[in-house]
């Protein structure tokens, strides 16, 4: 104790004079950090988490789906009354396939992704020194954590999670009455207020990264200097910040529903026989105020996954973004048309087939900037000096991923194709593909590239490549086949009444055993992940100024390698560096990158 | 050898790209959404009303175009409290953010009455969609209000703390970040009215 106070006296001589002088303890350095770096640590592991946990579920109904007739006795001895004698219960079936969607889609993809990549990104990038409220920056996280854990608890509750489906419709969602289906108890309720707690995490996140973008820029960073990492993630927080409210008010509306017996989304509803109180609510008004988040959500997953490819397949093929303010007009387009779609769901809802007909046009129009996106990866890669990293590969699987999904997307966005096409599998390989496979594709692409600017140390490359190409070939096996199990519909605990349907077995059971496959090969990625954290090989380093080492593992030009390798609280140590070129100058001037910090030689024209 | 920044350092020099600190355009940021939010539930509100054959028309209590009034001065109250400041009048801004919180909690009252007048009016919680909305709007908006009410009992506790110690006043008082929080407060102030006002506007053109 008198060591620990002479110590301490001795570290601070004249502590009293400096009183905003503060010291990082083991509690404001790794739990209540405002640092950005750290929360985007905190986001990043929390998301690993939530990924596993999701992809164990599918693994789970997999197992129902692919041996309907069997029985797993270890299923009973790990899920018990949920399982019983190893065959999943129906009730439960429905919780995972919820829970699956929920966790997957909000918690890894959403807070997991945009979390951790803002967090990392915006402030390095635009050189700032953190964001521009560190304080909410770390609310941010601690509501997305709240949020997680109410949501985890609810798998322990008698009733189970909720289990209506991750779109939470009602009325099935909205009655609390548990005889109709069991997770619509207690369970839900969790549910709305996980959500809630979450949408508070992801506008208080949002607000943030939009306010750091345009405000805290450093000398000499206009806008059209800006990777392009940033201005996806700066466009997904706008879309974040404008669409969760509807969904909040939905969620809200559908509260008092089930508490209060309201009936906004409730109309004479008739459970064993007995007329229930509820007039004149329509179920089709939440999901308005649903796909009102619903389908701007698909852009806040895709997005940032999107500006981490460009910027991943820029640096690692050595050549210039091709077609740098197409891409950022790509994904403005691509911002406002979100808004305007959302019936493309609910094509089925009785919906006037005038209207149908407008947003199908619109969603059709998204085709545009997406394809130019497409075009210019590409022609990013075209000829470049590519190299087949981890991060790279998983850049270029992307683009494969949201072609093979995009065009599916086509097909369905046509009202009166979709009328035979909605909720069969060939939605679940649609949406699968393109957003969820794709979006991990980016977001590993981004783990793999910035891990060194993590923890100053790299991923293990051996099993980076057994990742990607087990991912890559396990989710082409898991995805490709239900395009063609024609009319199938999606979320039915077993298929067996349906005689029609017995010649999908040998194909669900494919799928199934690919599902375990890919699972396992995420295991692979898991323990690379922490194993390089502690024993991965150090970055090199370049040169060593006033005692922080500096470095730079793959050749970038943007900014975030001008700070020590260390993680350094205000992240530069002198002044923060001016910018004086665009944020892609590969392969130019005879010289393989040259930094945004340095400055132009007399004579030379910039990019812009 | 790590440089420790205070959270001033890193905020300090930059309002060069849109002119305001970057906290208040956060905030700003934070009404759009908060904007979005208040326009889903009024515009479910129109859907409904669309489409519901027996919305029962009603007449909306009085009592709520006194909440506007009690707004309405509360945000130039506030701002008084605000101008008084940053003219280091102290004893006036400590008395204009008490009766600011007076009148918010006088607003909350209003409300309140405006609910028990519904009641006693047959248009209970349950009674009629059109009677549902109403509650429920209002006790969203009256959320944002209550906390609203909670950081501005921050400050004024802080302000009456330290008003017997004129060197302590100065050093809490005169500070650059409670400035700016005071500004942050004063905006949010204004937002929630405005959106009353608006609720109001909307209220009066559709149950009328």
């Amino acid at each position: 104790m008198e060591t620990a106070t002479a110590a301490h006296t001795e570290h601070h001589p004249d502590i009293h004079g400096h009183e905003e002088h503060h010291e990082e303890t083991f509690l404001t350095k790794y739990i209540f950090s405002q640092d950005h770096k750290m929360i985007s640590k905190q986001f990043l592991i929390t998301g690993i988490f939530w990924g596993i946990v999701g992809g164990f579920l599918s693994v789970l109904f997999r197992l129902q789906l692919g041996w309907p007739n069997e029985t797993f006795p270890f299923l009973e001895s790990l899920l018990g009354k949920w399982a019983e004698g190893g065959k999943i219960s129906q009730e439960f079936y429905y919780a995972l396939v919820t829970m699956h969607g929920t966790i997957l889609v909000f918690f890894v993809l959403t807070g997991g992704l945009s979390g951790t990549f803002a967090n990392l990104l915006i402030p390095y990038q635009i050189g700032a020194r953190d964001m521009a409220s560190p304080f909410i920056n770390m609310l941010s996280y601690w509501f997305f954590l709240t949020a997680g854990i109410v949501m985890f608890f609810s798998f322990f509750i008698q009733t189970g999670p909720a289990s209506g489906g991750w779109t939470a419709y009602p009325p099935l969602n909205g009655l609390r009455d548990t005889s109709v289906n069991l997770g619509s108890g207690l369970g839900f309720d969790m549910w709305i207020l996980g959500m809630s707690l979450f949408i508070v995490s992801s506008l208080l996140g949002g607000l943030n990264y939009i306010a750091t973008v345009l405000n805290m820029r450093t000398k000499g960073m206009n806008m059209f200097r800006l990777p392009l990492t940033i201005w996806a993630l700066m466009f997904t927080a706008v879309i974040g910040v404008l669409s969760f409210p509807a969904l909040l008010a939905g969620c809200v509306l559908l509260e008092f529903d089930r508490l209060l017996d309201t009936s906004f989304y409730l109309n004479n509803i008739i459970i064993n026989g007995n007329l229930l109180g509820y007039k004149g609510g329509s179920p089709i008004l939440f999901q308005h105020l649903f796909w009102f988040l619903g389908h701007p959500e698909v852009y806040i997953i895709i997005l940032p996954a999107m500006g981490l490819v460009s910027e991943v397949l820029s640096t690692h093929s050595r050549k210039p973004v091709f077609g740098y303010k197409a891409m950022i007009f790509s994904i403005l387009a691509i911002l406002v048309l979100s808004f305007i779609v959302w019936a493309h769901h609910m094509f089925v809802t009785g919906l006037n087939p005038n209207l149908g007909a407008v947003f199908t046009l619109f969603t059709l129009l998204i085709a545009i900037p997406s394809a130019i996106k497409v075009f210019n990866w590409i022609g990013t890669i075209w000829r470049g000096k590519v190299r087949l990293s981890s991060a790279n590969l998983f850049a270029i699987g992307f683009v494969s991923m949201f072609i093979s999904g995009g065009l599916t997307g086509i097909i369905l966005g046509n009202s009166a194709i979709d009328i035979q096409l909605h909720d069969t599998m060939f939605v679940v390989a649609h949406f699968h593909i393109v957003m969820g496979v794709s979006a991990f594709f980016g977001m590993f692409a981004g783990v793999y590239n910035w891990f060194p600017r993590l923890y100053g140390k790299y991923m293990n490359e051996t099993l980076g490549q057994i990742h990607f190409y087990g991912t890559l070939i396990g989710a082409y096996a898991i995805f490709f086949p239900m395009h063609f199990m024609t009319g199938l519909p999606r979320r039915y605990y077993t298929y067996a009444n349906f005689e029609t349907f017995n010649n999908f077995n040998f194909l669900a059971e494919f799928i199934s055993i690919a599902a375990i496959i890919v699972f396992l090969v995420q295991i692979v990625f898991v323990v690379n992940f922490f194993y390089s954290i502690f024993k991965g090989r150090n970055v090199e380093v370049q040169k060593t100024v006033d005692g922080h080492a500096y470095g730079n593992p793959w050749g970038t030009t943007t900014m975030e390698w001008t700070s020590p390798i260390e993680r350094l609280h205000g992240n530069w140590p002198g002044d923060i560096p001016t910018i004086h070129r665009w944020p892609y100058d590969y392969s130019v001037n005879g010289r393989e990158y040259i930094p945004q910090t340095e400055p132009l030689k007399p004579g030379e024209v910039p990019h812009e | 050898m790590s440089v420790t920044l205070t959270e001033q350092d890193i905020l300090k020099e930059k309002t060069e790209y849109t002119g305001v600190h970057p906290q208040k355009f956060g905030l700003w940021i934070g009404m759009a959404s908060m904007s979005m939010f208040f326009a889903a539930l009024t515009s479910a509100l129109l859907v409904k009303k669309g489409d519901y054959r027996s919305w029962e028309a009603f007449r909306l209590p009085t009592v709520f175009l006194l909440s506007t009034i009690t707004v309405i001065s509360l945000s130039c109250c506030i701002h008084a409290a605000l101008i008084s400041y940053r003219k280091s009048k102290f004893s006036q801004f400590r008395w204009l953010m008490f009766f600011s919180f007076l009148l918010g909690c006088l607003f909350l009252g209003f409300q309140l009455m405006g609910w028990s007048v519904l009641q006693a009016g047959g248009m209970t919680l349950t009674e009629n969609l059109s009677g549902s909305f109403i509650y429920v709007i209002t006790a969203a908006h009256g959320l944002h209000i209550v906390v609203g009410l909670f950081v501005m009992l921050v400050f004024i506790v802080n302000a009456f703390r330290n008003r017997k110690d004129p060197i302590y006043e100065l050093r809490d008082i005169i500070n650059p970040k409670r400035q700016l929080n005071l500004e942050l407060l004063v905006s949010y102030w204004h937002y929630v009215d405005a959106v009353w006002v608006y609720l109001y506007l909307f209220f009066y053109l559709n149950y009328q």
